[in-house]
């Protein structure tokens, strides 16, 4: 894992401990037209567009207290320098959950996976962060406190910042209080897993999926080296696609959802149908979490297409990298594809040539989530989607962000 | 902004979308002068009903270059003014844009045109197993492209969420007649997340002209019940309870005595009119898990003080059940002349308290209040009921309805759940939000409306409409 002094051109590190202190960091750098890289966990350091203009690290380690949590009324309200672990212990006191997928819990803090919107398998059936920020606190690139959004679950008062901030990546403000919805915690969790031979096969599975009477929590498609010495895999063949259905709710409902799955499963032609031992459930829900940090690997990319075309998409990676681990959330048409070895041709024609081509066709798009090496980081090959509207997202940092100082040249501005 | 439109400009845009589809006699502009929010009323100068992308994208151009306003409309059920033409200028009416273009169950999308009236998907996908989620009690009017530019919410939101759950992509024209396409039926398009800033952005930041839905499977089953209580108090106490019991009901809704007995001289259902109110509770999903759900909520229930929890004993009773709550307005005029709702949101631990403060605002106003709304996500809709006719009776009404939103706000809410801002609670942003928060939302609309010509002189009050004062209550057919 990159350290932060490797990836930003830092030369000054601020700890600020309340929002004013960051206001006033922020309007300063702003007088000095200095850049401000702001820091959560540190996890995430690789997305992103290299950084080039050396500036000031802004860690919010010290916003990390709960600020109110009434339970009962099913919302919290944290710092963003809280971790997700510590979020999800604070919760779990309660028998709630923010149930949101993210490698590194323990390091990745709440605001970072906002700024990235960084979301795991259960986001088939449980949705994505932007669905439980109801109130936000940032800073924006003048060093000017705002907020949007309140504390209640229903509220359509102004512009909805939550959503705006959620993936902006920190350009446009820098989130330090969040106000989230949550959930109950499922009284069971289960996870259902069978083998196909081919993608063309588990196209016709997946498609089987999308009208089973059961409602998954998450609906994958895994493949490669990275996951045979997993739980999960459990001594299936190496070059067989394994399908895993979480599965969540009260007791009777999954028990019901898993009997049902493992005869459908059986009826559409997948093999090795089993449910993985409920002491190993936890370990599968984190290995599906952990996937997209894959630390060794020299490059991990996000593509996200209708769902319909997952299999296609995989297997043109396939065709890149052979030896690629991959592990798609084919519910929602998300592939992520840790590559086993740096495309030969390089990024920029793997991805022009071979990748992009395919995802626009699904009408969708493909970004680099993490490349150590640093090669061929261009605007295109990072962030894809040539059709998105990247001169209106470009005037919004503007009217945030007059000096741009903020995560600058890192997105997708132009 | 008072403007007046030249003929050059009408002739303009009959040449753009054709004689039939442009109105400019005042007898036709009437139509036109206000949303269901009736109190602030204005004629635009010209109505035009395009049919085509490109035909909006023209007016707008059109509507640029004679520097006149111009704002959308779909089928103008919205409650908050959301599209009364502040300064006249051209209106552009969406419902001739009312096609479905797509329904992939595969991929979980539809495309739909902006006037698509919101019920006609959900009928379109009869059979397929699949629903869109968002039901506005107006659904059989109000248009999915309003549903957009309000946020809409509904029911069985509780569960489900709100509009922008739903919404994948959006293609618009920007006030300068550009078209955009922002997101789509692919999920996590690079880049800021558009779609989220202008869903619910009234109609200020651009117009929808296309929209990608998400589409939601239809559940396995559903239990729907009836809790009766003797006291209103024990049914806000109940519905804390539930929610507070980590239950998410599909839909959790209160009506209260005196909406019973209107609902009951309109639609014989049956409803006890001896109890104080009732809580209309539907969970919905695998049949597996249902009767231990209901069994759940109904111990609730019965603990917090109900009489009795009856359950619907088939989908024709389910059907009566929710056709009585969502026309629950309309039976309102049974009860009085005129009725002014409000939207306001509490914490839902706070229901017990914002319940007992309406009733004693009530008092001290002298005004009759009931009760019909989203109790599971805490968004009240107290309506206060007068006579719009005695100008004494509705200025209490006003003050009531401006103490009721305070409390909301005290009480860490907010003063809208679901109708939006529009020109009606424009005097509560600077309640709500502080100057910052406010120039925050500037920077926003400047950004993508940076004349302020698109929908001027809505939701913010720092774009010079702090002058609309409110006369009247709001007078209104549906929540």
């Amino acid at each position: 894992m990159s350290t932060v002094l490797e990836v930003l051109p830092i030369t000054e590190m601020f700890e600020p401990s309340n929002c004013d202190d960051l206001c006033a960091l922020i309007a300063s750098a702003h007088d000095s037209k200095t850049a401000i890289y702001p820091l959560g966990g540190e996890t995430a350091l690789n997305f992103g567009l290299p950084a080039k203009h050396s500036g000031w690290g802004v860690s919010l380690k010290q916003f990390d207290q709960v600020i109110d949590y009434p339970a009962r009324d099913m919302t919290i309200t944290v710092e963003a320098g809280v971790s997700m672990q510590s979020l999800a212990e604070t919760l779990a006191k309660e028998n709630q959950r923010l149930p949101i997928d993210v490698p590194q819990a323990s390091e990745a803090t709440l605001g970072g996976v906002i700024a990235t919107n960084f979301n795991g398998p259960r986001r088939y059936g449980m949705g994505t962060v932007r669905d439980y920020v109801i109130g936000i606190h940032a800073v924006d690139g003048t060093g000017r406190a705002f907020k949007g959004g309140g504390r209640v679950v229903k509220n359509v008062a102004g512009y909805d910042f939550c959503k705006l901030l959620t993936g902006s990546l920190g350009t446009l403000a820098v989130i330090h209080q969040v106000t989230l919805k949550v959930k109950p915690c499922p009284q069971r969790s289960a996870i259902v897993v069978g083998t196909v031979k081919n993608l063309a096969q588990a196209e016709n599975v997946l498609a089987e999926l999308v009208t089973s009477a059961t409602t998954p929590a998450a609906i994958e498609l895994l493949c490669g080296p990275v996951w045979h010495d997993d739980a999960i895999w459990d001594g299936d063949a190496a070059d067989e696609l394994a399908i895993a259905v979480g599965l969540e709710g009260t007791d009777a409902e999954v028990q019901w959802m898993s009997a049902q799955l493992l005869e459908d499963l059986e009826t559409w032609g997948v093999e090795n149908c089993r449910e993985v031992e409920q002491s190993k459930v936890a370990d599968a829900w984190t290995s599906m979490s952990e996937f997209p940090a894959q630390h060794q690997s020299p490059l991990v990319l996000k593509g996200s297409v209708v769902p319909g075309a997952t299999t296609k998409l995989i297997e043109a990676i396939l065709g890149v990298d052979p030896n690629c681990s991959i592990q798609a959330h084919a519910g929602n048409g998300i592939v992520i594809a840790s590559f086993s070895e740096f495309p030969v041709d390089g990024l920029s024609r793997t991805l022009l040539a071979k990748l992009h081509p395919v995802a626009n066709s699904a009408q969708g798009n493909i970004v680099v989530l993490s490349n150590p090496g640093g090669h061929e980081m261009t605007h295109q090959s990072v962030w894809g989607g040539i059709h998105a509207p990247f001169g209106l997202m470009t005037d919004v940092k503007k009217r945030f962000d007059p000096q741009g100082i903020l995560n600058p040249g890192r997105f997708v501005y132009v | 902004m008072a403007t007046a439109v030249s003929s050059n400009l009408i002739e303009r845009l009959r040449t753009a979308v054709g004689n039939e589809n442009v109105l400019s006699a005042d007898a036709d502009l009437m139509v036109y002068e206000c949303d269901g929010f009736t109190i602030e009323k204005n004629s635009p100068d010209v109505v035009v009903f395009p049919e085509t992308t490109s035909q909006v994208a023209t007016v707008v151009k059109a509507c640029n270059e004679f520097g006149v306003p111009f704002l959308p409309r779909g089928a103008g059920t919205s409650l908050a003014g959301g599209c009364l033409p502040i300064g006249g200028g051209v209106m552009i009416v969406l419902t001739r844009m009312k096609e479905i273009l797509e329904i992939n169950i595969r991929d979980r999308y539809a495309i739909v045109q902006p006037g698509t009236v919101n019920v006609w998907l959900t009928q379109a996908l009869k059979g397929t197993g699949f629903h869109y989620a968002p039901d506005p009690s107006s659904q059989g009017a109000c248009t999915i492209g309003g549903n957009v530019a309000t946020n809409s919410g509904g029911p069985h939101t509780l569960k489900y969420g709100v509009t922008v759950n739903h919404v994948l992509g959006v293609e618009a024209v920007l006030a300068d007649g550009s078209v955009v396409r922002i997101g789509g039926p692919a999920e996590d398009s690079p880049g800021l997340d558009l779609v989220g800033a202008l869903v619910g952005s009234e109609g200020t930041l651009a117009i929808v002209t296309r929209v990608w839905v998400r589409l939601t499977p239809n559940p396995q089953g559903y239990r729907t019940m009836l809790g009766i209580f003797e006291s209103v108090e024990e049914t806000s106490n109940a519905i804390s309870d539930i929610i507070g019991a980590g239950i998410v009901p599909a839909a959790l809704e209160m009506l209260d005595r005196p909406i019973l007995v209107a609902l009951e001289e309109a639609f014989k259902f049956g409803f006890p009119l001896d109890a104080e109110a009732v809580l209309l509770i539907e969970v919905d999903g695998l049949e597996a898990g249902l009767d231990a759900q209901r069994d759940q909520i109904v111990g609730i229930c019965e603990k917090a003080g109900a009489r009795e929890v009856r359950q619907a004993a088939n989908e024709a009773e389910r059907a009566k059940l929710w056709k009585c709550r969502k026309q629950a307005f309309g039976a309102i005029g049974r009860l009085s002349p005129s009725y002014c709702t409000q939207d306001g949101v509490v914490p839902r631990t706070k229901l017990p308290h914002i319940l007992k403060r309406i009733a004693e605002i009530g008092e001290k106003y002298d005004l009759q209040v009931v009760n019909v709304f989203h109790a599971g996500d805490g968004n009240l809709h107290p309506i206060l009921l007068f006579d719009e006719r005695e100008k004494e009776q509705t200025q209490r009404v006003l003050k009531a309805s401006g103490e009721i939103l305070q409390e909301c706000l005290d009480c860490g809410g907010s003063v809208t759940g679901e109708h939006g801002i529009g020109v009606e609670k424009i005097q509560f942003m600077n309640k709500m939000f502080t100057e910052e928060d406010l120039a925050a939302m500037g920077n926003l609309r400047d950004a993508f409306n940076p004349f302020n010509n698109l929908s001027p002189d809505k939701m913010l009050p720092t774009s010079g409409a702090c002058g609309i004062e409110q006369k009247h209550p709001g007078r209104r057919a549906a929540l």
